[in-house]
C-alpha cells in the first residue's frame, strides 16, 4: 500500500472556502478572532488549519500542512511529538510536546500555528484527519468540496491523475506537481496555473530532505565523542608523565645540587 | 561589605522584583500578551540571549577546566573556581529562561522518556542536561568544604568527587564541545530562512569556535567585574594571556568563516551593500576582528581598559551573532517583524540577576576566592571603605538600623515588582482578548467610483490587484455590505455619504446613539468588531442571557401561540433605553414601527431606501427616481469574486488595504 496523499487542483477551486468550515467545524475549532501576533484574520492560525489564498486573477490557493514524506518538523522535534505516520499524516501528540517550538522554525512551508493566548499551549496545525482516516472516513475538506478542487487517494495514483491533468492541458497548466519532489516529496500534492512557490519560504526548495541536512551533522556524534574524550585523556596522560619527569628530573638535579656542595651527601647518593 | 557590592546587590534585587510580577503575568495566559512572538516569529530574547547566548557565555568554565587539569597550566588554578561557578550558574539560567520560553515547561523532562535520536535539540538537551550535572559535581566540593558538612558522610563524598575532578572535566569537555556546536547544528534545518550570510554546513564548527573565544572573553570579564566588585588584586598577567588565546581563537574563527564564504562564493555578497551585508559587516569588524586586533596588541592587552574593552567586544560579538542567527536574519514575511516587549526583558534581566545574586551568595558564603585573593590597602584594586552622610541607593544615612541587611533588599525587591504590577501591558494578568476592529474599517476597501451621470447608479469597481487604479481615476473607500450574508455585497461610500450628512455630528442619523442610561455614548464603543456574528437581534445572545430554555417565555409570554418574531414581545419593553432619541426614520414610520428587533437586511432597507425616497420626493430635480429603486445600489457587479470577501477585509494600521491586496498570506 502506498500512503494516502491529497491533491489540490487550484485552477478547480472557486475560493468558497466549504472546506475551511468543514475543517473547523471537524476539528471544534470555533470562530478566527484577529490576535495581535496574526496579520490577517484568514491567515493560517489556531483556529485555521486550512486557508483558501486569494492571488490575483483571482486564483485561489488553498494553504495547508503539506505533510512532506520525510517532515522537517518530525526530524526537529526532539521528543517525537511531531511524527509521519505510515498511511501519509504528519500528526502532533500534544501529550509529548514541550511547547519549544521548534517545528515552526523547521518548517520549510511556515505552516504550524501556536496558541499563544492560551496558558497551555499546544502546536496546531492540519493533521490530514488522522482520526477520521482510521475510522475508513474521509479527510473533511476532501468531502467538503464542492468542485473536487481536493482529491484523496494514494500517493502514486494521485500522481498519476496529476500527471494526466498536466498533459491533457498543457497550456493550462504550469508543468510541475509541487511537492512531488521537492523536500524529498510532500503527501499534499498541487497542480495550478500560475506558479506557486511564494507557498514556502524561498522559491526554488531542492529536492533534498531537510533531515538529511542536519543529520550530517548529528552523525558525527560518536566520532566526536570517541575523539575529543580520547584526545583530552592523552594529554592528560601525556603532559602528566612529562611533568611527573619533570618533577623527577628537577628532584634529581636538587640532589645533584646538594652533593655538589656537601660531598659525603654525594657520595651516598651515587651508592 | 563594601558600598559598591551593597549597590550593585540593591539594583539586582530591584529587577529579581520586577521579575517575579512578569513571570506570574508569564505563566497565567500564555506566551502571547508578554512577548512579541507570533506564528512567523518562534524563536525570540528568550532563546537568542538566555539559551544560545547564555549557553555560549558559560564556556568559559569548561574550557579553563581543561586549560587547568587536561594542558596542567597550573598558574590559571585560581581562576577554577569562579569559572566552574559562573558556568553552573549560567547553565542554571539557560534552564531557567527555558522555562520560560517552553509552551509547556512542566515537559521539560520528557527528552528522557520520549527521546527522539534524530533532533539536533534532543542532543543538545540531554548534553545540557548532563553537562549541568557534571557543572554540580565539579563544584559541589567547593560546597562540602563548608563547616555544615563536617559529617564524615560528607567529607567521604567530598574525597570521593576530588578524586573523579579529572573524569568529570574530560565528560565535561565532551558534553561541551558535543552542545556548543549543535547549538550551531540546530540552524542546519532552516536553508531557506536563515540568509546565506550565516546558513553555511559547517555552522557548527563556527559555533564552537566562536562559543571557546567568547567563553576566554567571559573568564576575562568576570574576573574584572568580581575583581572590582570585592575588591580582588587584578592579575593582570594571567588575565592578558587568556586575551591572546581569545585573540588567536577570534582570527581562527574569522579565518573559517571568510574561507567557507569564499568556497560558497558568497564574498561579494557580504559587500553588496544590502542590510545583511551591512550587519554580517558590523558583526565580523565590531565583535570580532576589532577585538581580535585588540587584544592582539601586547601594550593594550596588558592594560585594564584594553582587556575590559576587548573582552566586551568578543561577547557583544558572540551574543550578537546568536542573536542574527536566530531573530535577525532569519526570514520573516513582510510586515512581520520581532521585537522583544519590555517583560521578555525583564526576565532576561532577573534571571541573570537572581544568578548573580548566587553568585555572591557563594563567594560570600564558601571558598570561591581564596583568601591571597583580597587586595591590601595600597595594592591596585583595593577598596576603600567609604560611608557617606547619605546615600540616595541603599538608603544609608536615612534609614534606621533596622532597615538594614536583607530588610533594605526585600524593600528594593517590592518596590520593583509593584512597579512591575504597574506597567504591565494589558492581558498578561487578566485575561488577553483579541484586537477590536473599528466597525467603521472593518469592511472598508478601496473602490473605483465610475460615475454614470445624474440619478444613475454610481458603479464601484474594486481595484484591481496587481496594478491598483489606472491613473486619473478616483477612488474612495466603501463599506461592504452583505446584511443577510448571502455573499451578495452593497458597496456603500459611508465616509461620503456621512459627509453629505453633516460629517462627525451625523452619526445619529442612522446609527442608534444609546448604552442604557447614557445618552452620548460613541459609536465604536459598541460597533467595535464586525468579525463576531452580530446581527441587529441576536437570538443565540439572548437565549444565553436568558437563562437557556427555561428563559423562552421572556419574550415568547403567550405559551398558545407559534414562537415567532411577530408573536414576541417588542424589544422595547426590555430594552427602553436603547431606543435612538434621533432616529433618522420620519415620524410616520416611527409610529408603525412594531418594536420588534429588525434584521440587519431590514434595518438596511429601512435606513437607506427611507432616505432615498424622502430625497427623491422633497427634490427630485437632482433626485429622480431610479435613485430610489433597488438595482441603484444592488447593480450586479461585474467583479463577482469581490463579492465573496465575505467578514474578512481588513484595513492594516496605516490604512493600507489587507484583503484587497491578493498576496498577502502567512508566507511571501
Amino acid at each position: 500500500m502506498s500512503a494516502y496523499a491529497m491533491l489540490t487542483d487550484t485552477t478547480l477551486c472557486i475560493g468558497c472556502e466549504a472546506c475551511v468550515d468543514a475543517c473547523k467545524k471537524v476539528n471544534g475549532l470555533g470562530p478566527d478572532r484577529l490576535w495581535p501576533e496574526q496579520k490577517a484574520i484568514d491567515d493560517l492560525s489556531a483556529t485555521r488549519y486550512t486557508t483558501i489564498l486569494r492571488r490575483p486573477g483571482p486564483r485561489y490557493v488553498r494553504q495547508q500542512c503539506r505533510h512532506c514524506v520525510d517532515p522537517a518538523c518530525a526530524s526537529a522535534c526532539l521528543v517525537g511529538a511531531m511524527h509521519k505516520t505510515p498511511e501519509g499524516p504528519v500528526v502532533y501528540d500534544s501529550g509529548r510536546c514541550m511547547g519549544c517550538r521548534y517545528c515552526m522554525v523547521a518548517c520549510p512551508y511556515g505552516i504550524p500555528r501556536y496558541d499563544w493566548n492560551k496558558a497551555v499551549p499546544y502546536v496546531r496545525k492540519c493533521t490530514m484527519c488522522y482520526d477520521r482516516l482510521k475510522a475508513g472516513k474521509l479527510p473533511a475538506c476532501e468531502e467538503a468540496c464542492p468542485e473536487k478542487a481536493t482529491i484523496f487517494g494514494e500517493r502514486e495514483a494521485l500522481l498519476k491523475v496529476a500527471r494526466q491533468r498536466l498533459r491533457d492541458n498543457p497550456r493550462k497548466y504550469v508543468q510541475r506537481i509541487y511537492g512531488e519532489t521537492e523536500v524529498g516529496g510532500t503527501s499534499v500534492l498541487m497542480i495550478s496555473d500560475i506558479p506557486l512557490d511564494f507557498l514556502a519560504w524561498k522559491p526554488r526548495l531542492a529536492d533534498q530532505p531537510l533531515p538529511q541536512l542536519t543529520w550530517a551533522a548529528l552523525s558525527k556524534v560518536p566520532p566526536v565523542v570517541i575523539g575529543v574524550g580520547g584526545l583530552m585523556a592523552g594529554i592528560y596522560w601525556v603532559i602528566g608523565r612529562r611533568m611527573k619527569m619533570q618533577a623527577l628530573a628537577a628532584a634529581a638535579a636538587e640532589q645533584a645540587a646538594q652533593a655538589a656542595e656537601d660531598p659525603r651527601a654525594g657520595e651516598k647518593g651515587r651508592e | 561589605m563594601n558600598q559598591r557590592l551593597r549597590i550593585v546587590k540593591s539594583i539586582l534585587w530591584a529587577l529579581v522584583g520586577v521579575w517575579t510580577v512578569v513571570s506570574v503575568g508569564r505563566f497565567a495566559h500564555g506566551l502571547g500578551p508578554s512577548t512579541g512572538l507570533s506564528n512567523a516569529a518562534p524563536w525570540g530574547l528568550w532563546i537568542a540571549f538566555d539559551v544560545l547566548g547564555g549557553v555560549a557565555l558559560a564556556a568559559g568554565g569548561f574550557v579553563l577546566a581543561a586549560v587547568v587539569y587536561i594542558f596542567g597550566i597550573e598558574r590559571y588554578r585560581p581562576l577554577v573556581r569562579p569559572a566552574i561557578l559562573t558556568a553552573f550558574l549560567g547553565y542554571v539560567a539557560v534552564a531557567v529562561g527555558l522555562v520560560y520560553d517552553l509552551g509547556l515547561p512542566w515537559h521539560i523532562w520528557h527528552p528522557m522518556i520520549y527521546p527522539q535520536d534524530h533532533s539536533v535539540l534532543f542532543e543538545v538537551a540531554m548534553c545540557v542536561m548532563l553537562y549541568l550535572t557534571v557543572l554540580a559535581l565539579e563544584f559541589a566540593p567547593v560546597v562540602l568544604e563548608h563547616p555544615l558538612f563536617s559529617h564524615p558522610f560528607f567529607r567521604g563524598v567530598h574525597t570521593l568527587l576530588k578524586k573523579s575532578t579529572i573524569w568529570l572535566v574530560i565528560a565535561g569537555i565532551i558534553l561541551s564541545t558535543l552542545h556548543q556546536s549543535s547549538l550551531g547544528s540546530l540552524f542546519l534545518i532552516v536553508p531557506y530562512r536563515l540568509d546565506p550570510l550565516w546558513y553555511t554546513p559547517i555552522i557548527y564548527i563556527l559555533f564552537f569556535i566562536s562559543a571557546v573565544g567568547l567563553g576566554l572573553a567571559t573568564l576575562i570579564m568576570e574576573s574584572l567585574a568580581s575583581g572590582w566588585l570585592f575588591g580582588h588584586r587584578m592579575r593582570k598577567d594571567l588575565l592578558s594571556r587568556l586575551g591572546l588565546a581569545a585573540s588567536v581563537v577570534l582570527g581562527l574563527y574569522v579565518l573559517v568563516r571568510l574561507a567557507d564564504l569564499a568556497r560558497h562564493g558568497l564574498l561579494a555578497r557580504a559587500f553588496d551593500g544590502s542590510w545583511q551585508a551591512n550587519l554580517f559587516l558590523f558583526e565580523m569588524g565590531i565583535g570580532f576582528v576589532l577585538p581580535c586586533i585588540l587584544l592582539a596588541v601586547p601594550r593594550l592587552r596588558t592594560s585594564l581598559p584594553g582587556l575590559a574593552t576587548g573582552s566586551f567586544l568578543v561577547i557583544f560579538g558572540v551574543v550578537l551573532n546568536r542573536f542574527t542567527v536566530s531573530i535577525l536574519a532569519f526570514a520573516k514575511p513582510p510586515g512581520v517583524t520581532y521585537f522583544p516587549t519590555w517583560p521578555e526583558l525583564a526576565v532576561s534581566l532577573g534571571v541573570v540577576s537572581g544568578a548573580t545574586l548566587i553568585f555572591i551568595f557563594f563567594v560570600e558564603h564558601l571558598k570561591v576566592y581564596s583568601e591571597d585573593d583580597h587586595a591590601h590597602p595600597g595594592e591596585p584594586g583595593y577598596i576603600k571603605p567609604w560611608r557617606p552622610s547619605f546615600d540616595p541607593a541603599t538608603l544609608h544615612g536615612l534609614t534606621p538600623e533596622w532597615l538594614a541587611g536583607p530588610r533594605r533588599y526585600s524593600l528594593v525587591a517590592i518596590a520593583g515588582a509593584s512597579l512591575a504590577v504597574g506597567l504591565l501591558p494589558r492581558g498578561m494578568l487578566t485575561k488577553p482578548e483579541p484586537l477590536r476592529t473599528p466597525v467603521a474599517r472593518a469592511r472598508t476597501v478601496e473602490a473605483m467610483q465610475v460615475d454614470h451621470g445624474r440619478g444613475k447608479r454610481v458603479e464601484f469597481r474594486l481595484v484591481g490587484s496587481d496594478a491598483g487604479a489606472p491613473a486619473g481615476v478616483k477612488t474612495v473607500p466603501v463599506m461592504l455590505i452583505d446584511g443577510d450574508r448571502n455573499g451578495r455585497i452593497v458597496f456603500f461610500p459611508h465616509d461620503e455619504i456621512a459627509e453629505k450628512l453633516g460629517g462627525d455630528t451625523a452619526c445619529a442619523e442612522c446609527h442608534h446613539l444609546n448604552l442604557p442610561f447614557d445618552r452620548n455614548t460613541a459609536c465604536a464603543a459598541c460597533h467595535c468588531d464586525m468579525y463576531e456574528e452580530a446581527d441587529i437581534f441576536n437570538h443565540a445572545t439572548h437565549i444565553d442571557h436568558l437563562n437557556g430554555n427555561a428563559g423562552c417565555g421572556r419574550c415568547h409570554d403567550d405559551p398558545s401561540r407559534v414562537k415567532s418574531r411577530a408573536t414576541a414581545t417588542a424589544c422595547v419593553q426590555c430594552h427602553a433605553d436603547m431606543i435612538a432619541v434621533e432616529p433618522f426614520l420620519d415620524k410616520s414610520q416611527k409610529e408603525t414601527m412594531t418594536g420588534l428587533a429588525p434584521g440587519y437586511m431590514n434595518a438596511m432597507h429601512d435606513l437607506c431606501v427611507a432616505c432615498h425616497e424622502l430625497k427623491v420626493k422633497e427634490n427630485p430635480n437632482e433626485y429622480p427616481a431610479s435613485f430610489a429603486q433597488c438595482d441603484f445600489c444592488h447593480g450586479e457587479s461585474e467583479n463577482i469574486d469581490l463579492q465573496r470577501l465575505g467578514p474578512y477585509v481588513a484595513l492594516d494600521k496605516d490604512g493600507a488595504n489587507g484583503a484587497a491586496t491578493p498576496g498577502r498570506n502567512g508566507i511571501d
